[in-house]
């Protein structure tokens, strides 16, 4: 059981991670960088989710991807009680996080920096890829961390519409919560300094990338 | 024949209207004139980062852009218009080598970065990275790195202000030198007088953002256009009178000053005196008497300030009707703050505004 979780949290984490990131980075650069209508609009969704008990989210996500949802039934997608919908929802919570980091990072690129990269022939495209992004990755690496951790940590959420269905999608932060109810604790420890473990590996493999990428520099 | 930059433009700006019509050949032409006259603007509009209302920008033929009746027609990015910019702070890429920098343009054939590099004597810094660089040697990695770009034309914003002097005026010289070499357009933007002097072919004087003048800086001291341009240029000595048939009077000091005057009798003038060409001399005794015939283009006044940098002695007198008087001489003369001295000015050196 301890590892049927185990592998369950870490695909979960990984998928929701990807996606948080891609999608938390493109949220961050239009809100550092451009002015539209239902901007602060945008901004209080994005962080709503941050505020909101975890179990509300859920709730919202199970109205949205319920059954009624027309695309996901032309789709013939069924999203709740699967490891995806565990995804979905580890995504949600943790996309505020991401943006928040890396639209900080973002923010305090000097545009003349970026003004530069322009005159000098590059598109906006590889402005980004070979200027900002570089300049930036501190704050989105914060951001990825920030943001995988807490999918990593998801529980009401992904209570609410994935459910606790051992093997299917019962994840560690889950699978803890039911051996202490059961009183196995054994287990429930085991799992625990699991958790622990991979946070901290999680933190240390950030150190050493930026402790390298500091040394190439110096 | 070099490219040819001709720029006619407008643009509504918080608190003024830019209007410029401008036409630079290969050369280091200088955009001068006060902080916020629209200088930078200027050469935002040229690299693409500001769109002007009307006009057209046109390089060696080619429209970069075109707007007419407010609707534009032709615009293109900044990436085509090849127009590099180097910034008053360096605006290197912190996360690149200085080699990396100047590579940075260059798209398959990188070797022409250590060229550059040894062109602008960098090559033993290559390795480094920006924040390991002085201000000079980063100024130099810019510049390199715009080269790099293969532009047509060098946009400079206040480059070299940020720099010591002696680092400057050697930087100045290189930029030359460059231009010389590569037959470059380059716009050069400054509100450093002497930085004007020693870089550029050219001059405009801007103010407002409108041009002012035109020509190279000696002829804008000889011939000034307007007042706005005596400000700008910041001479001393700057006297308003009226053209009467036996001189000028020098309004509010009831006196007349004997000048070699074009114009016509009654005209209300401009004009200044380099505060090099006034002489002041000591009187003795009695301070009184009215001024004869042969002392018309002298004044009497006193002393209220006095300063030595250098070799040069400069006093500042202040006349009976409280005009100041600014006289710079090697003489090696020196009076007191407080006495009464007599000013001298030369009519054969009074410059006239031209309108």
């Amino acid at each position: 059981m301890t590892w049927s979780a185990l592998l369950l949290s870490l695909q979960v984490t990984l998928v929701a991670t990807i996606a948080l990131s891609v999608i938390g980075l493109v949220l961050a650069f239009a809100l550092a960088r451009f002015e539209f209508r239902g901007k602060v609009l945008v901004e209080t969704l994005i962080n709503l989710p941050l505020i909101l008990p975890p179990s509300v989210v859920g709730y919202y996500l199970l109205i949205i991807l319920g059954r009624r949802n027309p695309i996901l039934e032309w789709l013939e997608w069924q999203i709740l009680f699967t490891w995806q919908g565990a995804a979905i929802a580890s995504t949600i919570v943790g996309i505020p996080l991401m943006v928040q980091a890396s639209r900080a990072a973002l923010s305090t690129i000097d545009p003349v920096i970026e003004n530069a990269a322009r005159t000098l022939g590059s598109s906006e495209w590889e402005l980004f890829r070979r200027v900002t992004l570089p300049l930036a990755r501190r704050g989105i690496l914060a951001g990825v961390v920030l943001g995988g951790a807490r999918a990593l940590g998801e529980f009401g959420a992904t209570l609410m519409i994935a459910g606790n269905i051992p093997g299917r999608t019962q994840t560690l932060p889950l699978a803890i919560y039911d051996a202490v109810q059961a009183r196995r604790y054994a287990e429930a420890n085991r799992m625990v300094i699991l958790m622990t473990i991979i946070a901290l590996a999680g933190l240390w493999t950030v150190r050493l990338l930026e402790s390298k990428r500091m040394s190439q520099r110096g | 024949m070099g490219d040819r930059l001709i720029i006619g433009i407008e643009k509504e700006l918080s608190g003024f209207r830019l209007m410029i019509d401008l036409s630079i050949a290969a050369e280091i032409f200088v955009l001068f004139g006060p902080s916020g006259s629209g200088k930078t603007q200027i050469l935002n509009a040229l690299a693409g980062l500001m769109n002007p209302d009307r006009g057209e920008i046109r390089l060696d033929g080619r429209t970069l852009f075109r707007s007419l009746d407010d609707s534009v027609t032709i615009n293109l990015p900044t990436r085509e218009r090849r127009m590099a910019m180097v910034f008053q702070q360096y605006a290197l890429f912190p996360h690149l080598t200085a080699r990396e920098n100047v590579a940075y343009p260059l798209r398959k054939d990188k070797s022409n970065a250590d060229r550059l590099l040894q062109r602008m004597q960098l090559d033993h810094l290559a390795g480094r990275y920006p924040y390991e660089l002085s201000g000079g040697q980063q100024q130099r990695v810019a510049i390199a790195r715009a080269l790099a770009a293969d532009a047509k034309v060098l946009l400079l914003d206040e480059p070299f202000s940020a720099l010591d002097r002696p680092i400057r005026d050697q930087l100045h010289r290189e930029l030359i030198a460059l231009q010389e070499e590569t037959g470059l357009v380059i716009v050069y933007v400054t509100h450093s007088l002497d930085d004007a002097m020693t870089a550029g072919n050219r001059v405009a004087i801007i103010n407002g953002g409108r041009i002012e003048q035109v020509s190279s800086l000696t002829e804008i001291f000889t011939h000034p256009r307007n007042r706005s341009v005596l400000e700008i240029i910041g001479v001393p000595n700057v006297i308003n009178g009226t053209i009467k048939e036996d001189g000028l009077e020098w309004s509010g000091l009831g006196l007349m000053t004997k000048v070699q005057q074009k114009g016509r009798l009654g005209e209300v003038v401009t004009a200044y005196v380099p505060s090099e060409e006034i002489t002041i001399e000591g009187i003795d005794g009695e301070v009184n008497g009215s001024l004869d015939d042969s002392h018309q283009n002298r004044f009497r006044g006193r002393v209220v300030r006095s300063q030595a940098s250098g070799l040069v002695q400069r006093h500042w007198v202040e006349l009976p009707n409280r005009q100041l008087i600014e006289s710079a001489r090697r003489d090696g003369r020196r009076y007191l703050n407080g006495e009464m001295v007599e000013v001298k000015i030369p009519a054969d050196r009074i410059i006239f505004v031209e309108k």
